[in-house]
């Protein structure tokens, strides 16, 4: 069977026009496809039941016994810590925020190690931004910013940006501007019209001359800044502010560079400089295709878009204090739920560590980094592929992805309900 | 289910007519019935004011710029939280409440429906996630038609008929109720960081002016017998000597609806600006409310500003933008390809700002200046003028001279120079206040048809019991008692069920959504038409397919049919 | 009135504890007061051995001494008003948030958030503190606004951060970006630090180690010589951050 118009659950992009060829409980062919989504697709190796540690072994064991066990660890606990939940869908999401509020958990999604200084930054300063198809029919001039999309995110310059055609840009390629900054060469930064190459940690005191110059201050600006030459900031500066819709991109790089979320800040205040003189929108290149989504049913229950502690009742949120990789370097939580994330792949090791010393437990559909972590593992339908639900693109453009086939496999959703119900019996 | 008998009820009803009568109200089945069951659940209201469950018009509280809103603002969460209790979430927030936040404050004022001001249709399914997670008001939505690009296209092309063909493929597909006009035309030039100044300003490229996009979608909206009519936020919101313009609009209205108005203008006050600068900004509600009072075709809402911090948020992107600049707090847009734009930034008004004492002085007088309380309904543009937790206290305002007297002498004393409003004596009255807090907002909505808005048997039982006695207190002098009983309903009954009890929520809620589908002809269905479906796979980002809303977002959707007359 | 609180042994004893309640003035009436160790709430006895010497009749004569194993012990002198807070070793994060008067003393370290939008009073640690000495909370736009903040070791990055009031005096060095959004009031940092005085649109900033990687778009305005704590200094002046308004003072020790 070949199903038209399927949304890809792989990256931020969330591209939504695959064609996926399935053949009884299986993904056969994907068309129009990243090689990122077609390894999403095609190779999907799950774990079939639920398992749980027995000394050095694992056992098999049922559903119900690992749900049943995962809400009682729970329970238990004084600092319980919920993680994940970028690879899932809103409607499970809601459950698990739903979950922590019961349990005086600690709820944390995948922005606490991607684009979490990002959502500070915003906080601090706001986010002028737009939806891609606004970019792609408008924008003369594309900056990516500490973001190599031709690898991260395969398919963007082809769908919104550089060789995306547009209602007012007929001709991308060629009416387009793309200018990449970056500490070193990437495949993206090759096929710019400007590579502007910074010092490692530099980031910040090019976005400072940069707003500078934009503000008519050219005159302080010294001959070299942090290995950029004064005259290619001056003509970035004459680029942006001759654009007609200009749009800078920024990806980790920039929210892990030293300075952190004061590095996006200062790009904010550039962006929101610029539209003193032009048009200009500025969108963090968001990478798991539901942590956007995770953010926004966070922020609808809680107040805030991760990090949301719960330990006093009402929710409490301070990155640095609530947000998971700081609790678990600490040592603070004395049980922990996974959901659909890798933290045994992506965190430090001294979290990892500590998520191996106390009961952990995953929901997730294969076996990862995690598994090895973990007490509990409960493998689950995937979303975008056997089970259904709501996502969020990187610029907040929800779309509903598809069930392809049914799977054998209870989903997210079912299993949180499951265990949400058990604590909240057990919470009166 | 058992049922519900009221009794005692000072009940106002202005749909059927009841201006203050004690009477008995039975409940059964969601409804309001002849006779109560016989094991009906007896309340006693002791002769306290009862009135049909509250309705707001026009709010901020769903959706992808208010959750932006929310996102943002970690400082407005410190205010407003509240732990898990019983049936209740966890809160937090003052202006952007959570959407819990929202739904229990709402509910214990005595409200029951609330239509979100405005929904971006390529972000609908967002706004119809935030609904389920505000049970205890029936949603609706206002759709966003201001910078449609197809809409556009069919004004340029003097084509009432095709907009019209737009407007009910989108309403369908995104499961809005109405057309919603943020400053039409001004959103599309905010594309290139410009703005229409005047209504018959060209929008850059698609040659068309707002009054033309108005008027179009005025006949549009006749076309597809809608039950709300359009839904306008003027262009130059907030910009002094913008009332010429507000003046120039409201001239542009036919009267085309033998039922309800044929224009519905927003936050009036953020339209009623005189002078030409914020230095000599004067209060314009006399002209504006003249115009009102003349024009019975249009139906305006307060839009009243209230003294404190909040957050403003509109799908109109320039405006935001240049309050930005006015104020350097921070600020966040987004603008939606092919269809409209937004933002957001914060705000404080203040007593000692004249010109925020300005603002604050329109929206009452337009109230009181309007003759006809079914042609001014209350409202904050929650949480844009204030949010609407302070409407208990603007309700108050208006029934009580004195209390005006009171805060004028808190205010920056230069303001009675600039407004007329020290020298209007007018007091509302109970009846003026229900009208303009519920039945008037049903009937301009269009949704009594479905119950809504009053008491009668057949009624939806949405019912609100305030801890006020009419025939016991002098509003004009108790208007400390007014505000607190207006912030806490001894009972909201939604759907014939007590949800709300002396300010706590005490059942979980379902609430539904109500949508509109205009059912055209064939020829008029934009699904199968080859220019629209070329242009929206060519400019949009999304496919087609995946754009509509499915019915699952709905969960308890009530659908209003209209046969188009295409 | 001296209240000596020495922690009993815990089971958990990497769990923090929430003990806002711990400031001078609930000790006069309060004989409930509550603390939680994460989701748990717990009597102050359950989790500390409480000792009271001498009586008081108003709060400022009420000196609360902590003991023991104290690094885990967030919000202890949060809105504090008067009297005194002695921690014996290290504390916990956001010791001193509003406080507006009386006197906090730490023998130890601090962790982050010490002083945390702080209006008024004295806070001195002895000891190093963590990131976000003297800060704000995300997304308000003022922080500390009054008050003396003294550390006699280090401070971390962000030290500092929206300072709009008050003096922060840092003896040893700072981290990243101390005085960034900088509105108002004083800091001087004795040691070194990083990219000092980001975005700042006010107030004056003092650095009498090096600075590392000044930033670009601070204005050189001439040296000047200058007394500070009874001795004499020459300081490189600068005006910034020009990428904002620029109405900030920076020194530079020469």
């Amino acid at each position: 069977m070949k199903i038209e118009d399927v949304v890809c659950p792989f990256c931020g992009c969330l591209c939504d026009d695959l064609v996926v060829q399935v053949e009884g409980n299986r993904v056969v062919n994907v068309e129009n496809g990243c090689t990122l989504a077609n390894e999403k697709f095609m190779g999907d190796h799950r774990l079939e039941t639920p398992i749980r540690r027995s000394g050095k072994k694992w056992e098999r064991i049922s559903y119900d016994e690992a749900i049943a066990e995962t809400a009682g660890i729970l329970l238990d606990a004084d600092r319980p810590l919920l993680y994940g939940w970028s690879g899932t869908y809103g409607e499970a999401q809601t459950i698990g925020v739903h979950l922590a509020e019961v349990l005086g958990a600690v709820i944390d999604n995948t922005s606490t190690v991607c684009h979490g200084p990002s959502i500070m930054a915003i906080q601090e300063v706001g986010h002028p931004g737009c939806t891609l198809g606004q970019i792609k029919n408008r924008a003369d001039v594309v900056i990516y910013w500490a973001a190599n999309p031709i690898e991260a995110h395969p398919r963007h310059m082809s769908r919104y940006t550089t060789f995306a055609d547009g209602f007012f840009v007929k001709n991308a390629f060629r009416e387009r501007k793309v200018i990449v900054v970056d500490v070193r060469e990437t495949d993206s930064s090759q096929i710019a019209d400007e590579f502007v190459k910074v010092n490692p940690g530099g980031d910040y005191a090019i976005l400072s001359a940069l707003r500078a110059i934009v503000r008519g201050k050219r005159d302080i600006i010294p001959p070299n800044v942090e290995g950029v030459s004064r005259e290619q900031l001056f003509r970035v500066a004459e680029i942006c502010m001759a654009a007609k819709f200009g749009a800078i991109f920024f990806g980790v790089g920039l929210t892990m560079a030293s300075g952190k979320y004061k590095n996006i800040r200062n790009a904010i205040e550039l962006t929101e400089e610029l539209n003193r003189h032009t048009k200009f929108t500025i969108s963090p290149m968001r990478g798991h295709w539901n942590v956007y989504g995770s953010n926004e049913v966070f922020t609808w229950i809680t107040g805030y878009p991760y990090a949301v502690d719960f330990a006093r009742g009402i929710a409490f949120y301070n990155p640095g204090e609530t947000t998971s990789v700081d609790i678990l370097r600490r040592g603070e939580c004395d049980a922990c739920l996974v959901v659909a994330s890798d933290p045994g792949a992506h965190f430090p090791r001294a979290c990892a560590e500590h998520l191996a010393r106390i009961p952990t437990i995953q929901i997730d559909p294969h076996v990862n980094a995690t598994t090895h972590l973990s007490q509990i593992q409960i493998p689950v339908a995937v979303t975008g592929i056997d089970a259904e639900g709501t996502a969020y693109r990187m610029d907040g453009v929800p779309l509903r992805t598809r069930k392809l086939f049914q799977g054998s496999h209870p989903d997210d959703l079912e299993v949180l309900e499951k265990i949400y119900a058990i604590v909240r019996e057990a919470k009166g | 289910m058992p049922g519900i008998l009221i009794r005692n009820a000072f009940v106002i009803d202005p749909l059927s007519g009841v201006k203050g009568e004690v009477m008995d109200i039975a409940i059964r089945d969601g409804k309001i019935v002849e006779e109560a069951s016989t094991d009906a659940v007896v309340i006693d209201a002791a002769r306290c004011l009862t009135l049909p469950g509250g309705i707001d018009s026009h709010s901020h509280v769903c959706g992808t710029k208010v959750n932006f809103g929310r996102y943002m603002s970690p400082e407005d969460m410190r205010a407003g939280r509240t732990a898990r209790k019983g049936v209740m979430h966890v809160t937090s927030g003052y202006s952007v409440p959570t959407t819990f936040g929202n739904s229990y404050r709402y509910s214990t004022m005595g409200y029951t429906t609330i239509l979100e001001g405005a929904m971006a249709p390529l972000e609908a399914r967002h706004t119809h996630e935030e609904f389920t997670a505000t049970p205890h008001q029936d949603m609706l939505a206002n759709t966003l038609f201001d910078g449609n690009w197809s809409i556009m296209e069919a004004v340029k092309e003097k084509d009432v008929k095709r907009a019209a063909a737009v407007v009910a493929w989108t309403l369908s597909a995104v499961k809005g109720f109405a057309i919603k006009l943020t400053n039409p035309g001004g959103t599309e030039a905010w594309g290139w960081g410009g703005d229409v100044n005047s209504i018959h300003d060209q929008v850059p490229h698609f040659g068309v002016t707002p009054a033309e996009i108005i008027g179009t979608m005025i006949q549009a909206n006749e076309l597809l017998n809608l039950p709300h009519s359009v839904h306008l936020h003027c262009n130059n919101l907030g910009v002094p000597g913008n009332y010429q313009t507000t003046l120039e609009t409201i001239g542009l209205v036919p009267d085309l609806n033998r039922d309800r108005q044929s224009l519905y203008l927003t936050h009036v006050q953020f339209h009623s600006y005189g002078g030409s600068t914020w230095r000599d900004i004067c209060s314009k509600s006399e002209d504006v409310a003249r115009a009102v009072n003349n024009t019975p075709q249009v139906v305006m809402d307060m839009g009243q500003i209230m003294f404190g911090r909040t957050t403003t948020m509109t799908a109109d992107g320039p405006m935001e933008f240049k309050l930005y600049m006015l104020h350097h707090n921070k600020w966040s847009n987004h603008d939606v390809e092919l269809e409209t734009g937004s933002g957001i930034t914060p705000v404080y008004y203040g007593r000692k700002s004249l010109v925020n004492c300005v603002m604050w002085s329109i929206g009452l007088e337009l109230a009181l200046l309007a003759k006809n309380p079914w042609q001014c309904l209350l409202s904050t543009d929650n949480p844009n003028g204030a949010p609407f937790v302070k409407y208990p206290e603007i309700i108050a305002l208006l029934m009580s001279r004195r209390f005006r007297e009171n805060e004028r002498k808190m205010i920056d004393p230069r303001t009675e120079h600039f407004v007329p409003l020290f020298a209007i004596e007018r007091e509302l009255d109970w009846y003026e206040i229900a009208v303009m807090t519920r039945a008037a907002q049903a009937k301009a909505l269009g949704i009594t048809r479905i119950g809504k808005g009053y008491l009668a048997p057949g009624a939806e039982a949405d019912v609100a019991i305030f801890p006020l006695k009419p025939d016991e207190i002098d509003p004009s002098v108790d208007y400390q008692q007014v505000m607190a009983g207006f912030s806490r309903t001894r009972y909201t009954i939604k759907r014939g069920r007590v949800v709300a009890r002396d300010g706590e929520v005490v059942v979980e809620g379902a609430n539904s959504t109500i949508w509109t589908r205009a059912n055209v002809p064939p020829a008029y269905d934009m699904s199968s038409d080859p220019e629209f479906t070329k242009k929206f796979e060519q400019y949009y980002t999304v496919r087609m397919r995946n754009y509509p809303v499915q019915d699952i977002y709905l969960p308890r959707g009530v659908r209003i049919d209209t046969e188009a007359s295409l | 009135m001296r209240v000596i609180l020495k922690t009993r042994p815990r089971e958990k004893p990497r769990i923090p504890i929430e003990a806002e309640e711990i400031i001078p003035q609930n000790f006069l009436r309060k004989n409930d007061m509550k603390v939680f160790e994460g989701n748990k709430e717990r009597t102050l006895e359950d989790l500390f051995f409480v000792t009271i010497e001498g009586p008081a009749v108003s709060p400022d004569q009420v000196e609360v001494v902590l003991t023991g194993n104290t690094g885990m012990i967030k919000r202890v002198g949060e809105y504090m008003n008067a009297g005194r807070i002695i921690i014996e070793g290290d504390i916990g994060m956001h010791c001193g948030n509003f406080m507006s008067a009386g006197e906090i003393i730490i023998r130890g370290n601090a962790d982050a958030w010490l002083g945390r939008e702080m209006r008024g009073g004295r806070i001195l640690c002895e000891g190093n503190a963590s990131h976000y000495c003297a800060a704000g909370y995300r997304g308000e736009k003022r922080g500390m606004r009054g008050g003396i903040m003294e550390v006699k070791g280090n401070a971390g990055d962000f030290t500092a951060e929206y300072l709009s009031g008050g003096d922060v005096i840092i003896h040893g060095n700072c981290g990243d970006l101390p005085g960034v959004e900088m509105r108002g009031g004083t800091l001087v940092i004795g040691g070194e630090c990083a990219r000092p005085c980001g975005n700042m649109t006010g107030g004056t900033c003092m650095v009498f180690g090096k600075a590392q990687r000044v930033l670009p778009t601070f204005r050189s305005n001439g040296s000047q010589d200058m007394d500070y704590a009874g001795k004499r200094y020459r300081m490189n002046l600068f005006r910034g951050d020009v990428a904002n308004r620029g109405k900030g003072t920076l020194m530079i020790r020469a």
